[in-house]
Parts: C-alpha cells; sequence; structure tokens
C-alpha cells in the first residue's frame, strides 16, 4: 500500500519507493513506499517491532536499504528499485545536512555544554565561525526555552530538557526535513508535555516533520497524513480525519490498546 | 639446628642511602624519563591497533589481534634483551639503552594500551555516533570529536595504573646497563654490601612514584568529568562560561 500526503501537488521532499531491508535473514521491510510533502507532518505509528525506526532510518540512511528509492529534494540516494534503471546518486552526508533527526535517547553529547552541543556541531560541520556558531546557538536555545541552560552539560538537565536541546541542534543545521524517532518515549510522564509543546511550535512554522510516535492526541493535532505500520508494511494511512473514522480493524485495535 | 646467633651480627646501614640520595634519584629520574617517552608512543600505538582490531578490513584487524596476543605475553626483561643485543646481532645496529628501554616498553604496552582504548571505544553507545552522522558529520569527524574524546575519558585511569606498570618494568633494564634505579642499587650494594638497605629505598623510590602518579591521573581525570571539577579546565571554564553569560544577557 501506498501513502501520499494530503496535498497532492505540492512539493515532495522525501519519497521512499520500494524499500526493502533485511537484517540477518529477517526482512524487516517489505517494500515501502511513502512520499512527504513539503511542509506536510507526517506520522508513523504502530506495534513495536513493525519496523517503524527502520523507515525512519531509511530516509537519512542510517539504515542502507537493500534495495529501493530514496529520494531527498530531488535528489536519489538509495540503492535503488529493483529493475529500474539505475540513476547517479547522492552522497548520504549531503543528505543528513538537509534532514535533521530526534532520537528516543536524545543522544546528546555529554562532553559539551548544551550550548556547544550546538555551536561545536555547527562549527565542525558548517565551518562557521565561533563566535556565529555560539550565537546561532544561543538563539536556538531560546527557541526551545533553554537559553538560561547555555552552560550547563547534558548530564545537568532533566529528559525533556535534553530532547528540547537535541532539538535546537538538530533545527541549527536549517534543515528541509525534521525527523523524530519517538521522542517523548523515554521521559517521565511529567516531562512528556514540554518536549511536545515545542514540536507543535514546529508543527506550526511550517516544517515538514515525520514523527514516529505513540501520543495519540500529538498525533491527532498535527497529522496530515497518518501511517499505520504492521510487520514491515504499511496497512493503513489517512488524512486530518483518519482518527475520527478508522476503517481498518488492526489500526482501530492498536489505537485503543495505546490511548 | 639453626641458631640466630650462626648469623653475622645484623648492621643496617641506613645513613648509606641518604649519603647516596644524589645517585638514587638520578636514577629514578631515568626510570622517569624512559617511562614517559614510552608512554606517549605507547598510547599513540595502542590507539593505532585499536582502531585497526575494530576496523571491518580483515589483515588490519588480524594483524592488531595478533599483535596484541603476542606482546601481552612477552616479560619486559625478554623484551629489552631481545630489542638491544637482538637487533645489534641480526642488523649490526647498536640502539642506546635509553633508546632499548623505550623500545622494548613500546612494544609491550602497545598491546596493553590497544586493549585499554578498544574497551573505551566499545563503551560509547551507538547514539553517538548516529547523532554525529545524522548531523552531518563524516565518519572521521564523528571520531575525533565525538567518540575519541569521551573515549578518552573512560580510558584514563586504566592508561594510569598502567603506567605505574612501565615505571616499574624499567626495573629490569638494569640488564643492559641503564642506570636507573636498580642498576644504582645494584651498583651501591656491590660496594657496601647493604642490600635489604638499599633495596628497601628503592622499593620506597617506587612507591611514591605510584602514588605521585595516581595523584597525577586523579587530577587529570577531573579535567574530563563533564563538566570539569580540575583545576586547570575550572580555569579554562571560566571565561569560557563568563562568554555564555554575556551572550545569555544578550539574547534575553
Ligand atoms: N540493527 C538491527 N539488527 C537486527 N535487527 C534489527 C535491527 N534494527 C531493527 N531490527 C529488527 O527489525 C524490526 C523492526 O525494527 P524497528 O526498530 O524498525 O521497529 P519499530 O517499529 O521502530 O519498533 P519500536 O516501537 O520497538 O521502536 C524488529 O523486529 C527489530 O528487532
Ligand atoms: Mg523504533
Amino acid at each position: 500500500m501506498s501513502a501520499k500526503s494530503s496535498s497532492v501537488g505540492s512539493e515532495v521532499l522525501v519519497e521512499l519507493r520500494g524499500i526493502h531491508k533485511t537484517f540477518g535473514t529477517v526482512e524487516v521491510l517489505h517494500g515501502i513506499d511513502l512520499q512527504v510533502h513539503k511542509g506536510n507532518h507526517v506520522v508513523i505509528f504502530g506495534p513495536s517491532g513493525s519496523g517503524k525506526s527502520t523507515v525512519l532510518r531509511s530516509m537519512n540512511l542510517l539504515e542502507e536499504p537493500d534495495s529501493g528509492s530514496v529520494k531527498v529534494l530531488g535528489v536519489e540516494y538509495g540503492p535503488g528499485v529493483k529493475g529500474e534503471k539505475q540513476v547517479p546518486r547522492g552522497k548520504a552526508i549531503e543528505l543528513r545536512r538537509n534532514v535533521g533527526m530526534v532520537f528516543q535517547q536524545f543522544n546528546l553529547f555529554p562532553h559539551l555544554s548544551a550550548l556547544d552541543n550546538i555551536a561545536v556541531s555547527l562549527r565542525k560541520i558548517k565551518g562557521t565561525s565561533v563566535k556565529d556558531s555560539q550565537e546561532r546557538a544561543a538563539i536556538e536555545l531560546k527557541k526551545v526555552g533553554l537559553l538560561k541552560w547555555a552552560a550547563n552539560f547534558p548530564g545537568q538537565l532533566s529528559g525533556g530538557q535534553q530532547q528540547r536541546v537535541a532539538i535546537a541542534r538538530a533545527l541549527s543545521m536549517d534543515p528541509k526535513v525534521m525527523l523524530f524517532d519517538e521522542p517523548t518515549s523515554a521521559l517521565d510522564p511529567e516531562l512528556v508535555g514540554e518536549v511536545l509543546a515545542v514540536m507543535r511550535d514546529l508543527a506550526e512554522t511550517g516544517m515538514t516533520m515525520v514523527v514516529v510516535t505513540h501520543e495519540m492526541n500529538f498525533a491527532r493535532e498535527v497529522g496530515d497524513l497518518n501511517v499505520f505500520m504492521e510487520a514491515g508494511n504499511i496497512v493503513a494511512t489517512g488524512g486530518r480525519d483518519f482518527y475520527d473514522n478508522v476503517t481498518n480493524a488492526r489500526a482501530q485495535q492498536f489505537i485503543g490498546s495505546v490511548l | 639446628m639453626f641458631r640466630s646467633d650462626d648469623l653475622p651480627p645484623v648492621n643496617f646501614h641506613w645513613a648509606l642511602v641518604w649519603e647516596n640520595r644524589w645517585a638514587l634519584v638520578r636514577g629514578l629520574e631515568v626510570s622517569i624519563q624512559v617511562s614517559i617517552v614510552a608512554l606517549v608512543t605507547s598510547v599513540a600505538i595502542g590507539l593505532f591497533l585499536a582502531i585497526s582490531r575494530m576496523s571491518s578490513f580483515k589483515p588490519a584487524s588480524m594483524f592488531a589481534a595478533s599483535y596484541v596476543n603476542i606482546f601481552r605475553g612477552i616479560p619486559a626483561l625478554v623484551s629489552v634483551i631481545w630489542v638491544y643485543f637482538g637487533w645489534s646481532l641480526l642488523f649490526g645496529y647498536n640502539f642506546t639503552v635509553f633508546q632499548a628501554g623505550v623500545i622494548a616498553l613500546t612494544l609491550l604496552y602497545s598491546a596493553f594500551f590497544s586493549e585499554i582504548f578498544r574497551a573505551a571505544l566499545q563503551a560509547i553507545p551507538k547514539g553517538q555516533r548516529e547523532a554525529g552522522l545524522a548531523l552531518g558529520m563524516s565518519r572521521a569527524r564523528v571520531f575525533t570529536s565525538l567518540i575519541l574524546p569521551q573515549a578518552t575519558k573512560i580510558a584514563i585511569p586504566n592508561i594510569g595504573s598502567m603506567y605505574i606498570g612501565m615505571v616499574k618494568d624499567t626495573s629490569t633494564f638494569a640488564i643492559i646497563g641503564l642506570v636507573e634505579v636498580v642498576r644504582v642499587t645494584q651498583n651501591l650494594n656491590a660496594t657496601n654490601f647493604q642490600p635489604f638497605v638499599l633495596y628497601s629505598a628503592a622499593a620506597v623510590l617506587y612507591v611514591c612514584i605510584a602514588f605521585a602518579v595516581d595523584l597525577i591521573f586523579r587530577g587529570i581525570e577531573k579535567n574530563f568529568q563533564y563538566p570539569p571539577t580540575g583545576r586547570i579546565s575550572r580555569f579554562l571554564t571560566k571565561g569560557k562560561n563568563q562568554k555564555v553569560a554575556v551572550l545569555i544577557a544578550k539574547f534575553s
């Protein structure tokens, strides 16, 4: 089954076609097709092990598909769909500079302060000057409400604060698309809200986002395209009204179980 | 029957130690010099071996694994005789005793440091690498800016204890005539025959070094904490924190 965002006609920023991925001898993705349109917010959900993370990680080639096409901003990156003519492929590092990612475990750099997590990354990746990178870092920290904590190290921040720094760090690279892999799953319940608030603000700015999450209320609010996965396949998709009349029985059951 | 009055009168001549203090200190200096040079080379080669061993390039990883397993097992005494006499016999090139000592230690300890670094590098969560890559860092950049600094922190205490072992192993270099602590002690003993007194003094010197090294590495460790608590890095971060405060004020 293929999934397309609602706003047909607008530019497609990320397109997956026929993505197959095998770990060892087990095929965990059985041919995924997914289009992410500019400015759209795609929500991916489904049971554990269904392949949500693997789909997301194919989009920035943290997982290299065995076959299939990963097309980002018009450039082809994947190994290509079997049988199709090969086209020139871009480099993973160039793809990743256009696509930001936020992880379940935050993955801040523990040896750098909140400010330097952003500033040092800017310097090493974009070659920004010390002064400019620090100022940009301050601006990004301010946007997520953590400017005051700039000098703190990750170990001195709560989980919610760490995740907000991680979001700020990804945004400082000026990505065209942001990927979120269960960004609130590792957080204590009382800290989930602050991270979702930052993501909601980001969604309102029109950032193109792909979010793996089980926060169904959040999904309901921002999901322009909602994708239900099971056992390596996309089994149901829908637009903004998806959650009001879920027709797929398995999706319905799953939503009932996580609510 | 063994009677205590069969023994010669015991006469500990402790003043000998004080009289020859400068010779002993000079020997200690030599031990420290050899071991410090060897520490630098062993750490560098050890890191290189660790990276080779973890690489997916089979010949590199197999070479590193064999090297480690062979040289970990060779005693320092054998190593130095081999380097000093063997090299000269085989290739006709004579190392100085100092060079031979450094090379002998490096051969052995680069194997140990390789294992220390491998454990430290493997201890870094894979999320760090993924986060760096996802931001758009090259693999080399991920290694130098993220993995290596964090692994160094983990390795430092182990490097410290290894270094104490290196200092002690310099004692075997007396055999090639390196005038370190034990050689000095042997020389003094030859003229004074006071082995208990003189070797006790040598033991005290080694223990002092062990304490000093421990202290120094604890200091270094503190500078690698997040946030750093050591004097040097606190001094360095003071200026940095003031800049951050200015930045916060500017953008608030
Ligand atoms: N690196 C890996 N090596 C081997 N198997 C893997 C690897 N990564 C994922 N898998 C397997 O692939 C399948 C899909 O994993 P994936 O992480 O994409 O699922 P998910 O939907 O994100 O699950 P969760 O909700 O638990 O995060 C699972 O069966 C998982 O065990
Ligand atoms: Mg997952």
